[in-house]
């Protein structure tokens, strides 16, 4: 019980202090909790690490429940993970009933983030045991299994594959590290800018540009499209909520934070797709299907459980692997790297005391963001109002910090910051995909002297099919995984073709 | 699988082996995208065209002029006074201010002294909660 003294009124503090930052920039379209997440990370620098994961985890859990205020008010999904909160929650706060709409939601989400968090607890450390005995094959093996999930349910199964592998490629400009086993010689550095790459691209910098800059980027595209008044956005203060309209509601409940969790657990795979899928098998499974899109409320429940049920879920590849779950907790791999700590199957083992602080910190979260948003709602609805023409330039300005403070003070990370910054917004217009761009150039350096050193030990390629039968397993997955994405892009070519 | 499967690798040119794998994977991968997605590629120019018209050019290209010029004088104006993250605050304010007023859509007096007031406040707060309180090097 060591980590009790890691607990200080400061560190709840922050993790409260976060979800209220969090939960306001969830509440903002446009604005993400990885955005949130990646401006607040320096901050991180001197908070130490326990106090610093407090404040990031209660920005990543604030994050994704504010989504719901103007998925349910607006129509408008805060975060992606909102998205089929609008399906349900907007009918109902059209027929005057936001305020219900909006409780049933944050109650889900403070179910399903609770659920999340004791898959985290118990199966981590599990897995994490397990993954100790990988050798760089398995790992390897991993990588490419983590790349091909996140391909397989990308919008185009080429073109996801395609960003994983450049994300991969641009992660491997610079030098060939000696302190992971390299030979410290440079490659893929363009001619007269070796004084700046010699380390390659920082991560941070670049994570900062494609989550921050790239979505003011498409915003100023778009020509600042303009929120809504005060006076425009109905709240249905009138509308009683009850928790009687959880009856006959717990296998939903129960059933979408699994789908989240288990989603959050595939490497790479965002909250989207955890809401999607919650929902869709809230719809499948209900009685009166052809209620849901018309202001269901268990349509809600699905999709907010789902999407919270992603918050634990995605710490677990995160922790016991050294795979981030989703965008988000990618960043949080920075906030390891600031205080030099590496996360992967021996970091719960190493690090017991942050481990069991990182959980309180979210159980903390979770519960301050069901009493800020169950008992101040109505003030959290006004944030959708803020105007984004003074939200936007002071978050470049806070970019700008995040970017240069990193590796202490280095300008050529802020012009990082300019050059992701307009790759992403290209790469959106290209229909590339951020997030395995993203996992693929987190995972490069580690894919590579995995790769490398399992040839250099065995000399012989067919080690990567013969290793274990884990990697016999693995080759399953990966195999399985791409047979799939094959088949539903068929099965979605041969819909959009019968639709006409 | 016999010969055909062994790799020999030498350490001196170790750096090569993977960046050389993931550029012949990722031609690949660019050939088959190009096979398969003919029209779209063929379109591109159309799709660029249409984005391009349907912009709202000077916010776009204006955001990302200032951010240029932004990033630019920062170290310039700070070299003036060194290690006082001046370079940071001076150019900041002006930033944000520009920023703020290229943004919004009514530009009336009145609506534009909140963004004043963000634009002195904000960097002021950032720069002092940074600099003095958490110790971290500012341009």
């Amino acid at each position: 019980m060591d980590f009790l003294g890691l607990i200080s009124p400061l560190f709840v503090l922050l993790a409260i202090g976060g979800t209220l930052v969090g939960i306001i920039f969830g509440a903002i379209p446009g604005m993400t909790a990885t955005m949130a997440v990646a401006i607040c990370l320096p901050l991180t620098y001197s908070l130490g690490l326990e106090n610093g994961l407090a404040l990031l985890l209660g920005l990543y859990v604030g994050g994704i429940s504010g989504g719901l205020v103007p998925a349910i008010l607006l129509g408008i999904p805060g975060t992606p993970s909102s998205i089929t909160t609008c399906f349900d929650g907007y009918p109902m706060a059209q027929r005057g009933e936001g305020e219900k709409a909006l409780r049933i939601g944050i109650f889900a989400s403070l179910v399903g983030g609770l659920i999340s968090l004791a898959a985290l607890y118990f199966f981590a450390p599990a897995l994490a045991d397990f993954a100790i005995r990988f050798s760089y094959v398995e790992k390897f093996l991993i990588i490419l299994f983590a790349l091909t999930v996140m391909a397989a349910l990308s919008s185009n199964m080429l073109l996801g594959i395609f960003s994983g592998f450049l994300g991969i490629f641009v992660s491997l400009i610079g030098v060939y590290d000696v302190t992971d086993g390299g030979n410290g010689h440079f490659r893929l550095i363009p001619p007269g800018t070796d004084y700046w790459l010699e380390g390659g691209f920082s991560l941070l910098p670049v994570l900062i540009a494609l989550f921050g800059l790239t979505a003011i980027l498409e915003e100023a595209e778009k020509g600042m499209p303009k929120g809504m008044s005060l006076k425009q956005i109905e709240v249905g203060a009138h509308s009683r909520f009850s928790f009687s309209v959880f009856k006959g509601q717990v296998l939903n409940l129960i059933r979408s934070s699994g789908i989240g969790t288990f989603v959050g657990i595939l490497p790479g795979v965002g909250g989207s797709a955890a809401s999607i899928l919650s929902y869709t098998a809230a719809k499948t499974t209900s009685k009166h299907p052809e209620r849901f899109g018309k202001g269901e409320p268990a349509g809600v429940i699905a999709s907010e459980a789902g999407n919270n049920g992603l918050t634990g879920g995605a710490l677990v590849p995160l922790l016991s692997l050294g795979i981030p779950g989703d965008s988000t907790t990618a960043l949080l791999i920075g906030a390891f790297a600031l205080q030099g700590i590496q996360v992967g199957p021996l970091f719960i083992g190493n690090n017991g005391d942050t481990w069991n602080a990182m959980i309180v910190a979210m159980i903390i979260a979770n519960l301050a963001m069901f009493v800020m948003m169950y008992f101040a709602i109505r003030w959290f609805a006004m944030v959708v109002a803020v105007p984004k023409h003074i939200l936007y330039p002071v978050i470049l300005m806070m970019c700008v910090i995040g970017a240069y403070t990193i590796n202490y003070g280095i300008m050529f990370d802020v012009w990082t910051l300019l050059i992701f910054g307009v790759f992403g917004w290209l790469a959106t217009k290209l229909r590339l995909e951020v997030a395995p761009f993203i996992i693929g150039f987190i995972l490069g350096p580690s894919a590579e002297i995995y790769f490398v050193k399992s040839l250099e030990s065995f000399g012989d390629l067919t080690i990567f099919f013969t290793k274990s039968w884990i990697a016999v397993i693995l080759w399953v997955l990966i195999i399985g995984s791409v047979a799939l994405s094959i088949v539903m892009a068929r099965n979605n070519r041969a819909t959009a073709a019968a639709a006409g | 699988m016999g010969e055909w499967t062994r790799v020999e690798v030498d350490f001196a040119t170790s750096h090569l082996i993977f960046p050389t794998l993931i550029g012949i994977v990722l031609l690949i991968l660019g050939a088959a995208i190009l096979i398969t997605q003919q029209r779209e590629v063929l379109g591109s120019g159309a799709m660029w065209r249409e984005t391009l018209s349907k912009m709202d050019k000077p916010r776009f290209f204006g955001g990302l002029g200032l951010t240029i010029l932004y990033f630019s004088l920062m170290v310039p104006v700070g070299d003036f006074w060194p290690n006082t993250g001046m370079g940071f605050l001076l150019c900041s304010i002006p930033f944000v201010a520009l920023t703020g007023i290229l943004f919004m859509h009514e530009r009336t007096l009145r609506s534009m002294v909140p963004v004043l007031i963000i634009a002195l406040a904000g960097p002021l707060l950032v720069w002092w909660l940074f600099s003095d309180i958490f110790y971290l090097t500012l341009p």
